[in-house]
């Protein structure tokens, strides 16, 4: 499949292009997570069915991998249009009222997302101050993972502000590569 | 507010927001942040990013990647193409061989990809002109196509069964088995309809250009189509056998996908793995997005007591349960027809699973039945997937000969659900006998 992201226009300005290129990144970041709980979870196999060790970290580390790439790519899919979506309602809709109702839910994404941003940041600061660690033999320190959270979402929020104000600007292409949903 | 009431409303908010064009994800989250904030106060939203990181810290969850990656890699391969091929050859004397090689091309690409869209477009690439050329019907090459494909949320392994087995705790190796025999069952029943409506539209003059292929030319194919076959199967075995978790075989059925598709199919090239790395990671942040939204969602319908209500007052009906069952299969009908089966699952299943439990059925059965529903939102309008798969892939055939094409095929799956209800062994029976009895 191609790569569907915002076709980079000389009209977009550098901060545009600057979160583009951030949420590529991340993009990158998270697919490398995903990558990597592949191979660790076979090394735990291995481990544990070939030369017949105990594992301690493994499958705790998959865990977050998979957590963190998700919130990570949050921001990388929606540079995709990635997110799946119905659109019945915009489409009975004139073109006018349609635009409106586009920047209406981008708001209240963005509002929702900052609650996430906000007590995910709350949350990750409360595991770092007191400590806490996984109740399991490893013991991790939870900030660790946490910090996905306020990071996965404050740079989700980040994309949406740049497709918000293309929407405004009228420079929004999302029509012409919005990806239909997947089909599982 | 009586939660019941607090219910309509919550479906009536939430149906408004998912058919505004936000993602399925944010729009729950802006649904369940709504309602939380004018029943619970501000405070409650401080609970949010603990709930939607709660709901995916689960090692189950790492199944859904793996099975991707799996169904990413042989996607990008040329695999389906020798799929089909293989089973042409085999199967050209069989009446109608092309358009049954065809269905069974999907079912097992469907197997091997775990995804609808992937395989409508891997068979239907080489399928559908294949069987125009030698005149089969516009609308039975087009319905056979979008139909087969919908196999992929059915037949094992499947995605969709991964995100029902986890919502609903139930056993996700148990729910792969569930699926087998069902989806043998829908196949033959696509077969039977593209046979009949062939001869009908075509009439029998039609031996619809056999080719003959020789043994050398039949068996020259096979080992092009056996090593992701072996891997599909060496998981279930894995699986089966207890041998290890879904999550555990996955991971190494996508390591050795990959690996094929690096050694025997040569995607060596930095740009074609990056591409099955980056479809894999799009489609997996697309799922478990949505997965954490859900529990968010499921949360704030459970803090206002709707799901509670919802399920008394069905509990309190006294209809029969097959009344109760046809109006659940028409509830998911519909909300199969707008929304994606992952987004029906997660909503649906944890209200429903009690109300079908207490109403005396199989969870299992009811995976099944649910995802039949699911597979013919793939291919009605709206947003049927299928469709614009193939309307893509063979840009000449009208939208309106797709859809027309798929409606018999819709109707083979509404059957497939009476026969299920019917002899539910069909469902159960397997699992039973592999597994021994459910718990």
């Amino acid at each position: 499949m191609q790569e569907q992201g915002a076709a980079s226009s000389p009209s977009q300005t550098g901060l545009i292009r600057a979160v583009h290129s951030i949420s590529k990144t991340c993009g990158v970041i998270s697919a490398l997570m995903i990558f990597a709980s592949v191979l660790i979870t076979c090394q735990m196999i291995w481990v544990r069915f070939v030369l017949n060790g105990s594992t301690i970290w493994q499958t705790e580390t998959v865990v977050y991998l998979m957590i963190g790439a998700t919130l990570i790519g949050l921001s990388y899919v929606q540079y995709l249009r990635g997110h799946v979506n119905v659109d019945l309602l915009p489409m009975l809709l004139p073109e006018k009222l349609r635009k409106w109702l586009q920047v209406l839910m981008f708001l209240l994404t963005i509002a929702v997302t900052s609650v996430l941003t906000y007590h995910g940041f709350e949350y990750w600061h409360m595991a770092f101050e007191r400590g806490w660690k996984s109740d399991t033999v490893w013991g991790v320190p939870l900030w660790i993972p946490y910090l996905a959270i306020p990071l996965g979402f404050g740079l989700f929020q980040l994309q949406l502000m740049t497709d918000l104000y293309a929407v405004i600007a009228g420079k929004d292409d999302s029509a012409s590569h919005t990806l239909k949903g997947e089909g599982c | 507010m009586d939660p019941l009431a607090l219910g309509g409303l919550v479906a009536f908010f939430t149906v408004l927001v998912l058919f505004s064009g936000v993602s399925v994800a944010c729009g729950l989250l802006i649904v369940s942040a709504g309602f939380l904030i004018v029943f619970d106060g501000f405070g409650s939203l401080e609970l949010l990013p603990e709930l939607f990181y709660g709901k995916l810290d689960n090692f189950a969850l790492l199944s859904i990647p793996m099975f991707i990656i799996m169904g990413s890699s042989i996607s990008s391969t040329r695999a389906g193409a020798d799929l089909y091929e293989a089973l042409e050859r085999w199967l050209t004397r069989v009446p109608g061989g092309l358009v049954v090689s065809n269905l069974g091309a999907c079912a097992l690409f469907a197997a091997m990809s775990g995804s609808s869209p992937a395989t409508c477009a891997a068979i239907g690439k080489m399928g559908i002109p294949e069987m125009r050329k030698r005149g089969y019907p516009d609308t039975v090459a087009a319905g056979s196509i979008a139909a087969g494909g919908t196999l992929g949320i059915l037949i094992p392994p499947s995605v969709t069964m991964i995100v029902y087995g986890i919502s609903t705790e139930t056993s996700i190796g148990r729910l792969f088995l569930a699926g087998a025999v069902p989806g043998l069952l829908l196949m033959a029943l696509f077969m039977a309809w593209s046979i009949y409506d062939t001869w009908r539209q075509a009439g029998s003059a039609s031996a619809l250009g056999r080719v003959n292929y020789s043994w050398a030319e039949k068996l020259e194919v096979l080992p092009r189509v056996l090593p992701f076959l072996g891997i599909i199967i060496g998981v279930l075995y894995a699986l089966y056998g207890g041998v290890a978790t879904p999550s555990e075989t996955a991971a190494v059925g996508a390591l050795l996908c990959v690996l094929v598709a690096v050694i025997i199919y040569k995607l060596y090239d930095f740009a074609s793995l990056w591409a099955i790395l980056r479809d894999s990671t799009r489609e997996s942040v697309m799922i478990l997005f949505i997965i954490g939204a859900a529990g968010v969602f499921s949360y704030m319908l459970s803090s206002l007591f709707v799901t509670q209500a919802i399920a008394e007052w069905i509990g309190g009906l006294d209809v029969s349960p097959w009344v109760l069952m046809g109006f659940i299969n028409l509830f998911l009908l519909v909300a199969g027809f707008f929304l994606p089966p992952v987004a029906v699952i997660l909503m649906a299943a944890p209200i429903l699973l009690p109300i079908i439990l207490g109403a005396g059925f199989d969870p299992y059965w009811f995976a099944v039945i649910l995802t039949i529903n699911m597979e013919i939102g793939l291919i009605t309008p709206p947003v049927g997937l299928n469709l614009y798969v193939i309307n893509g892939i063979a840009p000449d055939i009208p939208l309106k000969t797709i859809l027309l094409g798929s409606l018999p095929y819709v109707g083979c799956m509404v059957l497939a659900i009476i026969i299920l209800s019917v002899f539910p062994g069909l469902v159960t029976g397997l699992p039973n006998l592999l597994m021994g009895p459910a718990l």
